[in-house]
């Protein structure tokens, strides 16, 4: 159990130091396109363990929200997505639990596969973007950019997160 | 009180998840300044939309007397041009607005109780009658030109016989040319009246206004009442018959405005012994 923390704690300091000192720096731009966000740190969340606390696992959300709106300079607004998914993620994981249950460790694709993995990975990122780029747009007049925003990050988050998965493979 | 807490240890996952999302929004509101002033914005967007619609529905109970009150004033601002119009031909409105003697007309506004325009003969019942000291042989107004004369009056009711009537004869002239001739209602159609016995070596042209010879008791001196639209001489004939397009579409008016003239009953005295 020790192990699995300090794995958790670890994963969870090195993926947030590269979303705020890296991926928040890139800018990928085309003229008036710049739709495209690396945002990942939802990931931290994704692959906390089965067993934690759900009261908990929502304050580590709202804390890990929170430390990344300090450094984006828009306080409150990746806290409020990042606590919904933090709740969310109960309920997504009984819609979608794989047959034999939730008993082989970490919720990664090396223990229940690949395609489980992106489908989980894929509902969490895209209800953090969607919920993010809403509460960051504050009202539905700009629904367009909420919804191109949404998608093309993504596809970039995800795209990026699953090349991770596939080099480091972990198994909690 | 132990199944309370047991109630909160169920749901703390969700007390915990509202909690933080209250203190997320309070914090982006707060904090970021975009998302203060769309807020601003939108509740403002929010009142204003219930304000403007609970004023709609206040402003429509007050709408009677609204439209009351502008009666009233419209009626004192039409006084005021009907009596400067006639008394201070060559003084300036300040002269005029410093004497005080001068105002014979007054006008009495009112609400139209009924009233045809299609029929060969209309009549206009108004709301008001002798009990507002309106007399037989008084001119009415609309806010855009003539539109009868009383001819008979109850206490509370009083009957108009329209211009739009076969039995009307109204004085009027060609504003700027005085040639004076009388406007009958010859055609069916409302809005065109025929204006007759101007002499035919007047010059006249389409676009010339009509207005009040001020000759009548009823009616002050040049109240507009319309252009003319088209004109013909007949054969042998000494005068014009011309077509005078008004300017009141009578199916719109509600409201009218009586006039009475102070010095009426010496003109019509000095009238009838003259006959």
């Amino acid at each position: 159990m020790n192990s699995v923390w300090q794995r958790n704690i670890i994963r969870g300091l090195f993926i947030i130091a590269l979303q705020l000192l890296l991926l928040k720096r890139i800018d990928i731009t085309f003229g008036d396109f710049n739709y495209i966000h690396f945002t990942i740190y939802s990931i931290i969340i994704v692959l906390l363990p089965y067993q934690m606390n759900r009261t908990g696992i929502v304050v580590i959300g709202f804390l890990l929200g929170i430390i990344v709106d300090i450094f984006y300079d828009s306080l409150g607004v990746h806290a409020a997505a990042t606590t919904l998914i933090a709740y969310a993620r109960y309920f997504i994981l009984n819609l979608i639990s794989p047959t034999e249950g939730y008993n082989k460790g970490g919720l990664t694709a090396n223990n229940y596969g690949l395609p489980w993995f992106l489908t989980y990975l894929s509902i969490m990122v895209l209800l953090h973007l969607v919920t993010l780029y809403s509460i960051e747009a504050f009202s539905f007049v700009y629904l367009k950019e909420i919804i191109l925003r949404s998608v093309f990050s993504f596809i970039a988050s995800l795209f990026f997160i699953t090349i991770g998965t596939l080099i480091f493979n972990p198994k909690y | 009180m132990r199944n309370i807490i047991s109630l909160l240890i169920r749901y703390s996952a969700f007390i915990v998840f509202l909690t933080l999302e209250c203190l997320s929004f309070y914090l982006i509101v707060n904090y970021n300044k975009s998302q203060k002033e769309i807020w601003a914005n939108s509740s403002n967007m929010f009142t204003g939309g219930v304000n403007s619609y609970v004023q709609g529905v206040e402003d429509f109970f007050a709408l009677q007397n609204r439209n009351d009150s502008l009666l009233i004033e419209n009626a004192q601002l039409l006084e005021t041009i009907i009596n400067y119009r006639i008394n201070s031909k060559d003084n300036s409105f300040q002269a005029f607005e410093d004497s005080d003697s001068t105002s014979n007309y007054s006008l009495i506004p009112s609400r139209v109780c009924s009233k045809t325009i299609n029929l060969r003969n209309n009549y206009m019942t108004l709301c008001k009658g002798s009990k507002d000291s309106i007399q037989v042989g008084m001119g009415v107004l609309t806010e855009d030109g003539i539109a009868g004369i009383i001819s008979q009056v109850s206490p509370d009711f009083s009957t108009v016989l329209m211009i739009l009537n076969s039995e009307s004869r109204t004085s009027a002239k060609i504003k700027g040319k005085n040639y004076f001739g009388n406007l009958l209602w010859r055609k069916s159609n409302p809005l065109i009246m025929t204006l007759t016995d101007v002499p035919k070596h007047a010059e006249i042209m389409v676009g010339d206004t009509i207005v009040t010879s001020g000759y009548s008791i009823s009616y002050p001196e040049d109240v507009y009442i319309g252009t003319i639209s088209d004109y013909s001489l007949r054969d042998g004939s000494n005068s014009y018959s011309i077509d005078v397009q008004l300017a009141t579409d009578f199916s719109k008016t509600d409201y009218v405005y009586v006039v009475s003239y102070k010095l009426a009953d010496q003109k019509e005295e000095l009238i009838s012994t003259d006959e």
